[in-house]
């Protein structure tokens, strides 16, 4: 009796508790920030702005405020600086081979009082917003999947989008209000990833540019060697999501298309009958996989295996980002072999390819003045001295750069980036992933699966599933009451 | 009397002198042992609980406004063909808990029987079960790749290779791939279990059943079944909730694609993938209901089926009282 009367005021006290829990955090968690952030940031902006024109005398005293991006000359400024900032990063591989230690050794070479402490974290995308979420986790992390609305919480501008757009490509991806929140590490060309010695076994002499040379392509390898046409690494799922990066620019030639357009088409998934477009950049997907141009079973592709697969030529091509070029090239004896070729489809008879940041450098908004200065100087150098983003084989980030020769292929092409979402808009995009759950760009890998799984089985004809889509992404507009124009 | 000036003392007591006497000692001492458990299951279990439930009534994401949606995230999760379709899938693997009882019950009865290399045997099938569940999912994508593991096992039985289906792609038997790993997983650790039960059955029984003929088959149908039942109900009722929330077997193997991903599965996507916190908490929640639900059904359905051995204990309790009723009565008339 007296053990089932204290657990029931236990009960009752922990009920009570949680609901006052709950009661006092809805309170308190959506107006904190923006009315308390704000006025934050603009002050820190006054001060900057001041030093600006003082040419920058104030290199020995950090105190003096945190300079912009294009205030910091590498080599030159706070080379006395003394300050320890912590650093969040996703690349495992990287700091298990001892690139991240060499690079940071190399800072310290210029920089010796600025000691860099850097954390590798498997599952970045996941794990960093929940660090982000609790406020203490360093100085600089790579941005995660956070809605640009919410960047001034989180973290502080890095220039003016007008000014960091002279020093860097891609200074739009956390463009919010004419600031920049972030700098990418390096940039993707979006292309398709393919074997030489097999395109030459097969007999194809020029790159395919359209849809149709592309599954003939496919096609020939099939006819007249033994590798896979297209392996789609179904099985790790984002390798899927890969195909969503060439819904923008690549199908359709427009720059605003992926930030502007888009979430307001009416229509986005319907035939334009010209070869371009959303519709037939998934259909060559869904043609292959039709016409068994694909391997033999989806479900239990191996992503380690495939790199050494491509690299022996058993495998024709994959539709990856140019980050993957270097681990292909890695993965075997026959690294030259591995070429990079623009998307196969052809706007007008012009190709275009998309070229986009990786994830990118962000400064915690809540960090000290020294360690931001000392973190501002710390991704200056990177981009500019580290040569990171060449060994990677990037595309260049720091303007007029050097790129990598596997970019040869793209001579032909004309490469844009997005232009970023309208004033006003920019968490559009995310949202109308959210609500349609066809998250584009944005880990959407079921719906491309289920492509791949109506083509094989026969269950649901393409039509059909583009016309779901437009229905999900009607329904979203709707819900959102975002303005759709014909 | 003693007794009466003894509690007469006690509450004449101030409270500091109760503090100190052997009582208010013997209370502290527990409140302190308590506090410790009772404090980690409130903060790990009871608040998270609490707050995803308030979570449920919001739109939100993990970071960013949130708005108050009042019951919208629970209809839409009775709307939505994905979150119950899923539920249909927990069909097979409540199918496979039932194949993976019978299995281990019928192995726990024989091993517990006197068999040469018992214990071996025991090792052998309770070994899945230390194996850790994501280890396994990549064990059972190898198995069951394409020319790999499973179907060079059947080759050497004599199937050809273009007869065999593909165990992962092909959607008609893709599920049943599934739950065959978690019933190879979880098998061994119900035998266990029943073997402990069925150890406790009084040997006696046995050699008085056998005296009087009864078969091997008769001595588990009336010796050992009932002497295990508490144990059946318990497994049962775990691996039936275990079924509703299947998760690691579709997410490592499969990652829940290809129409294998299960409610846990297509809960982890809406909530990581689509940031839709408040949806999937109310999936969450419903998930629960259910669970609760068919526990519930599930001792009903028990308490029918032993019905028989419970209604002596019932009768007889009832004649009790009324003995008692009527003994208490001649007093009172007296």
């Amino acid at each position: 009796m007296k053990l089932k009367k204290v657990l029931a005021v236990t009960l009752a006290a922990a009920m009570t508790l949680s609901l006052a829990a709950c009661g006092g955090a809805e309170e308190t968690a959506p107006a904190a920030p923006a009315v308390e952030e704000t006025p934050a940031d603009s002050t820190e902006t006054d001060t900057t702005e001041p030093a600006a024109e003082e040419e920058a005398p104030a290199a020995d005293e950090a105190a003096a405020g945190v300079p912009s991006y294009s205030q910091v000359n590498v080599g030159e400024d706070y080379t006395n600086l003394t300050a320890t900032i912590k650093w969040l990063h996703h690349k495992t591989d990287r700091a298990e081979d001892g690139t991240i230690d060499q690079m940071i050794a190399d800072f310290n070479a210029v920089y010796p009082n600025i000691t860099v402490e850097a954390e590798a974290i498997t599952d970045y995308a996941e794990d960093a917003l929940l660090r982000l979420s609790t406020g203490d986790w360093g100085d600089i992390m790579f941005i995660p999947a956070v809605d640009k609305s919410e960047l001034q919480n989180y973290f502080m501008p890095i220039d003016t989008l007008e000014n960091l757009s002279n020093e860097i490509n891609f200074a739009n991806i956390w463009e919010f209000g004419g600031q920049s929140y972030g700098v990418p590490y390096m940039a993707n060309a979006q292309g398709v990833l393919y074997n030489k010695a097999v395109f030459e076994k097969a007999g194809i002499t020029t790159l395919p540019k359209t849809p149709d040379e592309f599954i003939a392509a496919l096609q020939a390898i099939k006819d007249n060697t033994d590798a896979i046409p297209l392996y789609t690494n179904y099985a790790a799922g984002w390798t899927m999501g890969a195909w969503d990066a060439y819904i923008g620019v690549v199908s359709n030639g427009d720059a605003t298309y992926m930030n502007q357009k888009f979430v307001h088409t009416a229509e986005p998934f319907k035939d334009p009958g010209d070869g371009t477009g959303i519709y037939n950049l998934y259909k060559i997907l869904f043609d292959a996989v039709e016409k068994g141009l694909i391997e033999d079973d989806y479900t239990t592709t191996d992503w380690e295996g495939c790199k050494g697969m491509i690299n022996r030529g058993e495998i024709g091509t994959m539709v990856l980002g140019s980050w993957a070029y270097a681990q292909m090239v890695e993965a075997g004896d026959h690294g030259e072999d591995i070429g990079y070729m623009p998307f196969p489809m052809s706007v007008g008879g012009t190709q275009y390819a998309l070229a986009g940041g990786d994830y990118s450098y962000g400064i915690n908004v809540n960090s000290s003045d020294e360690n931001k200065t000392a973190a501002m100087v710390f991704i200056k150098w990177m981009t500019e001295e580290s040569g990171w983003c060449f060994n990677e084989g990037g595309y260049t980030v720091q303007k007029g750069g050097q790129n990598p020769d596997m970019y040869a292929a793209f001579d032909g092409a004309t490469i844009m980036s997005d232009e970023p979402a309208l004033a006003g808009e920019e968490t559009f995009l995310n949202d109308m992933n959210a609500e349609s759950e066809l998250s584009f760009n944005a880990g959407g890998n079921t719906k491309v699966q289920s492509i791949v799984e109506a083509a094989a089985t026969g269950s649901q004809s393409y039509d059909d599933i583009m016309q779901n889509w437009t229905m999900v992404w009607n329904a979203a507009q709707e819900e959102l009451g975002i303005e759709v124009n014909n | 009397m003693a007794s009466e000036m003894m509690t007469g003392k006690t509450q004449k007591r101030s409270l500091g002198q109760w503090a100190a006497s052997r009582d208010g000692q013997k209370v502290f001492v527990m409140i302190a042992f308590m506090i410790i458990p009772l404090l980690l299951l409130f903060v790990f279990t009871y608040l998270p609980f609490a707050e995803m439930f308030g979570f449920s009534f919001y739109n939100m994401k993990y970071i960013g406004a949130r708005k108050f949606v009042g019951l919208k995230n629970y209809v839409k999760v009775f709307q939505r063909d994905d979150c119950f379709g899923a539920l249909k899938l927990s069909l097979y693997y409540m199918a496979g808990s039932v194949v993976q009882l019978a299995l281990s019950l019928y192995l726990a009865t024989i091993l517990s029987f006197k068999v040469t290399g018992g214990n071996l045997f025991k090792g052998f099938m309770f070994f899945p079960f230390l194996i850790n569940g994501i280890a396994i999912g990549f064990i059972f994508k190898f198995f069951y790749t394409r020319g790999f593991v499973f179907d060079t096992v059947l080759q050497w039985c004599g199937f050809e290779l273009e007869n065999l289906p593909y165990w992962l792609k092909d959607q008609s038997i893709n599920n049943i791939s599934l739950v065959g790993t978690s019933v190879w997983r979880y098998f061994g650790q119900n035998m266990v279990l029943f073997i402990g039960a069925i150890m406790s059955v009084d040997a006696e029984l046995y050699e008085a059943a056998m005296l009087d003929g009864a078969n091997r088959f008769q001595q588990f149908r009336y010796i050992i079944l009932p002497g295990i039942k508490t144990i059946i109900t318990l497994n049962v009722i775990l691996s039936i909730t275990g079924s509703l929330s299947a998760f690691e077997p579709p997410y490592v193997i499969t990652s829940g694609a290809n129409g294998t991903g299960t409610y846990f599965v297509i809960m982890h996507e809406i909530a990581h993938t689509q940031q839709k916190v408040g949806l999937a908490s109310a999936m969450a929640i419903v998930l629960l209901m259910i669970i609760f639900a068919a526990t519930i059904l599930q001792k009903l359905f028990f308490k029918y089926v032993f019905k028989g051995a419970e209604d002596e204990d019932l009768n007889a309790s009832v004649k009790r009282d009324k003995k008692l009723a009527k003994l208490a009565a001649r007093k009172a008339g007296r």
